[in-house]
């Protein structure tokens, strides 16, 4: 980059006023989508927003060229981040609102804000077992992936030579399938009078898993392991990439060269390939953990009325009790706790090894 | 030298991106709204497998209404919860008629989201079975014509089992553990139970009446005794075999015996909950001529008889038996069947709720919900 | 290349097994929903082998409601992709091209979507409709789609256009292209397989998408919703064909794009 744009990542005025516009449409968007301002004032707003978007295009034609080039990239953002701000964060106060209000009577359609407390001692008293199910079974799943998913992007980045792609390609193409279709799949798998449970009767290992508490009276199907088992079957792409784009980046001779000086294999691995994918397991840990914590397919299609999880719950309480004050205090503290582990971990990898 | 950045390329990125997406949806959202219909039209959406497959072409043949059938209804508070914000709002839904069961019947009813039939077009109606006419929340017949009635039970695959069942207790059996299902319906689950403990669910009204039967349906869950509680996907694990035996409706159940003999039904010697599901005309829907044409319909005998024949449930149409009869065959064979027409000593058997109050209601429904682990 | 032990060897083969392992797991469900699309089912459950049968290849669309279900979910996946890649790819740009103040709070917002359960997407963005009573259906749905694709298709497409030289516009510019010329001319065709890759996966997750559009649908059916909703009753072998040829193509799809791409890729920059 020549000087000219180095210049640009100063914080010069036109890029004040191009920042400050800009989140004050963030702001404009999510006070219309959450209802801060009805009626007359939700126009001031809304007019309010037109104006400013008008006058900073009329500040870019006016300014010189520099103004142009510290806005032009605000003015690249704005459309997708309104649409972000008005359907992701307007949505997260709405759903604060709710938790925080009470229906009157049972068909009461329309609750109304109460400060009531009440729902999250609820959420977090009742629905205990769930939450805790739910991390334990996410993060269960998070070291399963590894176990699995790691030998396999190690294989596929030092092994693959030209293949490389086309292996990739074989462990993403199969979750093009629906995931609906992959979990019920799965459920005529793990059959009572399916191939895996008549083979395990077959080995005699039946005793030994019961035992594990992976079966449970001869059945692997409508059990924590099958649910578990298919948590991490459905979230292990997200696993394996991250990995191997981390192995992807090691030079093979710096193993060579720690080999050269007569360390044993496995502790080049351990010392050298194993700290440098460290970034690639830390990623897709978090891109297993947080969805499979969510998740309430897999616990729906495998599991039995005491392995629900949260999201079935939050699910009930929405979609069929229709207590929607109480199922929002639930997502409440289930996105609170997540975007806990998202911001630290950002603080220790930084968001640019994400993608 | 710098990028120079002029106006046509500032405009297009910020505009032509903004426009173009912020507008797009909004124009497609005309394409996907269809019309009202027009007063010839029928929009009947009821429950899966719940009808023969010859009856709709038949009767838009002979009525000259356009009607549409679907089978998205799966579940009562599912349905409630999809369409709440739309009626509640005062808004119709798309839906002309639906058939929910007896008690969402009475709360659309209660609510004020059924409109009266057109009842003087529907002569037909004097064919309804007396045992069904006049509820407690519809005294005067004006709001709902029942579309099938039926029994809950237990169903049981014998091949799992090793046995013959007849007690609402087998369902409680250590020998099958975890093999058990019950349903999500709670009135049918918790009305055998509540049966088994030689109680009368049309007596029962408030929760404390009940509460011992929760408490045992809620050991049972936590010693692991119950596999799953389903909804209609019961006869899926009960077909394979990871069901040992389940709560079920006399209906599915017959059918699926049809393709797996295995596969058996019966009433309990304690007694089994009757229900029925109901059609109402739904709030909003101009189309009462085509409705009334519909309703007319299925209450001829040789019509009824014909769905019968086909979803073996108990046909709440007077003359059915001598219809069924008529058919031959396999039709006539249910002719006999007791399961779809009862003799007064099955009859006797047969308990149904009563109405409880939006209180009561609440508290059972929570009780069951904490039970079914949601 | 250094010599290795026997051990060594071993424990490489070791790894190449539990790797190939792992290959299979994920492809058994695959496996099995293929093959059973060729099952002739007694009943209505499609469990157990029966009989081989091309009946439900030669008649994938009896399932009328299945079918139509489907269509739902391609006119969605059409609308939300088209307009999420416009507004996702116009953020990558930004973000890859120039460096501002708040570059660093964007990409954070931006990975928020992508990081939060789908639970929770989905039932604040229902609760936002409720409360301002717009009513559930297509427009819904669309909105849903193209709020976390706009993230995906940002995040994934400025991946690809990390390593991009913005010096080869200023030196177009330096032979008198237009800076629009030059970015039409010159970025955009470059930057183009990148985009197109992201709107791909972006609309294979549309179509697939459960959670967030159960919560946002109303009484309008989708594919994943049909299913789900269906599959409680009767679970027929032409869901297994359904699924299999939207696997078939969008595989071909992602062939295709990355072929076509390297090979205009070879053609532009020469290499």
């Amino acid at each position: 980059m020549n000087a000219t744009a180095r210049l640009a990542t100063v914080a010069s005025r036109p890029e004040r006023v191009g920042l400050g516009v800009m989140l004050a449409l963030s702001i404009g968007a999510i006070a219309l989508g959450a209802g801060w301002v009805e009626g007359p004032s939700a126009a001031v707003v809304a007019g309010a927003m037109l104006a400013s978007v008008v006058g900073l295009v009329l500040v870019a034609f006016v300014g010189g060229l520099e103004t142009r080039r510290a806005l032009a990239p605000y003015g690249l953002l704005k459309p997708g981040i309104l649409w972000l701000s008005l359907f992701f964060l307007a949505p997260l106060w709405s759903m604060v609102v709710m938790s925080l209000s009470s229906k009157e009577s049972r068909f009461d359609f329309f609750p109304s804000f109460t400060w009531e407390w009440g729902n999250y001692r609820t959420a977090l008293t009742d629905f205990r077992p769930q939450f805790l199910r739910s991390f334990g079974y996410a993060a269960v799943a998070t070291v399963l992936t590894i176990l699995v998913g790691f030998p396999l992007a190690y294989v596929i980045a030092f092994r693959g030579g030209k293949y490389r792609n086309v292996l990739l390609g074989l462990v993403v193409v199969p979750f093009f399938t629906s995931y609906l279709i992959r979990t019920l799949a799965w459920g005529n798998i793990l059959a009572d009078e399916g191939p895996v449970v008549s083979f395990i009767d077959s080995l005699g290992l039946t005793g030994v898993l019961e035992s594990l508490n992976i079966m449970d009276n001869g059945k692997l199907l409508n059990t924590p392991a099958a649910v578990i088992g298919g948590l991490t079957y459905n979230f292990l792409p997200f696993m394996v990439l991250p990995i191997y784009v981390s192995l992807e980046k090691i030079d093979p001779r710096l193993v060579d060269a720690a080999m050269d000086l007569y360390s044993s294999a496995s502790a080049a691995f351990r010392k050298i390939v194993v700290p440098l994918a460290l970034p690639g397991i830390f990623a897709g840990s978090l891109l297993v953990f947080i969805p499979a914590a969510g998740d309430f397919v897999n616990a729906q299609f495998l599991g039995n009325p005491q392995t629900t999880m949260i999201g079935n719950s939050i699910q009930d309480q929405f979609l069929r009790q229709l207590n929607y004050p109480v199922a929002s205090a639930m997502s409440f503290v289930l996105m609170f706790i997540i975007t806990i582990a998202v911001l630290v971990y950002t603080k220790f990898m930084g968001t640019e090894d994400l993608a | 030298m710098a990028a120079k950045l002029n106006r046509r390329q500032f405009l297009i990125r910020s505009g032509m991106a903004g426009a173009g997406a912020l507008s797009l949806p909004a124009l497609l959202a005309a394409c996907g709204g269809d019309d009202g219909g027009g007063g010839n039209s029928l929009f009947f959406e009821n429950w899966p497998e719940y009808i023969d497959s010859e009856t709709v072409a038949l009767f838009a043949k002979a009525s000259g209404v356009k009607f549409k059938y679907t089978d998205a209804y799966n579940d009562n508070n599912e349905y409630f919860a999809k369409v709440q914000p739309l009626l509640a709002k005062g808004e119709k839904i798309k839906a002309d008629v639906i058939a929910p069961t007896f008690w969402m019947a009475s709360r659309f009813v209660q609510l004020g989201w059924a409109q009266k039939l057109p009842v003087n077009k529907i002569p037909n109606m004097a064919n309804l079975r007396d045992d069904l006419k006049g509820q407690p929340w519809d005294k005067d017949q004006e709001y709902n014509l029942p579309w099938q009635t039926g029994v809950a039970g237990i169903a049981y695959n014998v091949k799992e089992t090793g046995r013959e069942l007849g007690s609402v207790e087998d369902l409680f059996d250590p020998a099958f553990k975890g093999k058990i299902g019950m349903l999500t319906e709670m009135r049918d689950t918790m009305g055998l139970v509540l049966m088994g403990l030689g109680k009368n669910i049309s007596q029962i009204s408030t929760f404390d009446d009940a509460v011992e039967a929760f408490d045992k349906v809620e050991k049972a869950k936590n010693d692991g005794q119950i596999r799953a509680f389903t909804g209609n996907e019961y006869l899926k694990p009960l077909s394979a075999g990871d069901f040992a035996a389940c709560v079920g409706w006399s209906g599915d159940v017959l059918q699926l015996g049809k393709d797996n003999p295995n596969v058996k039904f019966i009433i309990p010697e304690e007694g089994g909950t009757s229900w029925f599901d109901t059609m109402i005309w739904v709030t909003g829907s101009e189309n009462g001529d085509a409705v009334a044409k519909w309703m007319d319909y299925c209450y001829d005998p040789v019509n009824a008889a014909r769905i019968t024949a086909s979803v073996q449930y108990m046909s709440p149409v007077k003359g059915v038996q001598e219809e069924l009869v008529k058919l031959g065959g396999e039709a006539a064979a249910l002719a006999d069947n007791p399961l779809l027409f009862p003799d007064e000593a099955t009859v006797a058997r047969l308990q149904s709720w009563g109405a409880l109050s939006e209180e009561e209601e609440a508290k059972f429904d929570e009780a069951f919900a904490a039970i079914t682990g949601a | 290349m250094t010599a290795f032990s026997r051990r060594q060897r071993i424990g490489q083969r070791v790894v190449n097994a539990v790797a190939g392992l792992g290959l299979f797991y994920i492809f058994l469900p695959i496996l099995v929903i293929v093959i059973f699309s060729f099952n002739a089912p007694k009943g209505k459950y499609n469990i157990k082998w029966q009989g081989f049968t091309l009946d439900n290849w030669a008649n994938p669309f009896t399932e009328s409601a299945l079918t139509s279900a489907l269509w739902v979910s391609l006119r969605i996946a059409l609308i939300s992709t088209f307009c999420a890649t416009i507004l996702g790819s116009l953020i990558a740009l930004a973000l890859s091209r120039y460096k501002f103040k708040g570059s660093g709070g964007i990409n954070l917002f931006l990975v928020l979507p992508l990081t939060s359960p789908e639970v929770v997407l989905g039932s604040s963005l229902a609760t936002l409709f409720l409360n301002r009573g717009v009513n559930f259906g297509y427009v819904t749905v669309i909105i849903a789609h193209i709020m976390f694709q706009i993230s995906f298709v940002a995040v994934t497409v400025r991946a690809r256009i990390r390593g991009f030289d913005w010096t080869l516009e200023q030196a177009a510019m330096d032979l008198g292209a237009t800076p629009s010329r030059a970015f039409w001319k010159i970025t955009f065709p470059l930057i183009l397989p990148g985009i197109l890759a992201a709107a791909l996966l972006s609309f294979a997750l549309s179509i697939d998408d459960f959670i967030i559009t159960f919560f946002n649908a109303g009484s309008l059916v989708t594919f994943p919703l049909q299913i789900f909703g269906a599959s409680r009753v009767k679970i027929p072998p032409q869901i297994n064909v359904l699924a299999t040829m939207l696997l078939v193509a969008s595989v071909s799809l992602m062939v295709a794009g990355t072929v076509l791409g390297n090979r205009r890729q070879r053609k532009l920059t020469g290499n």
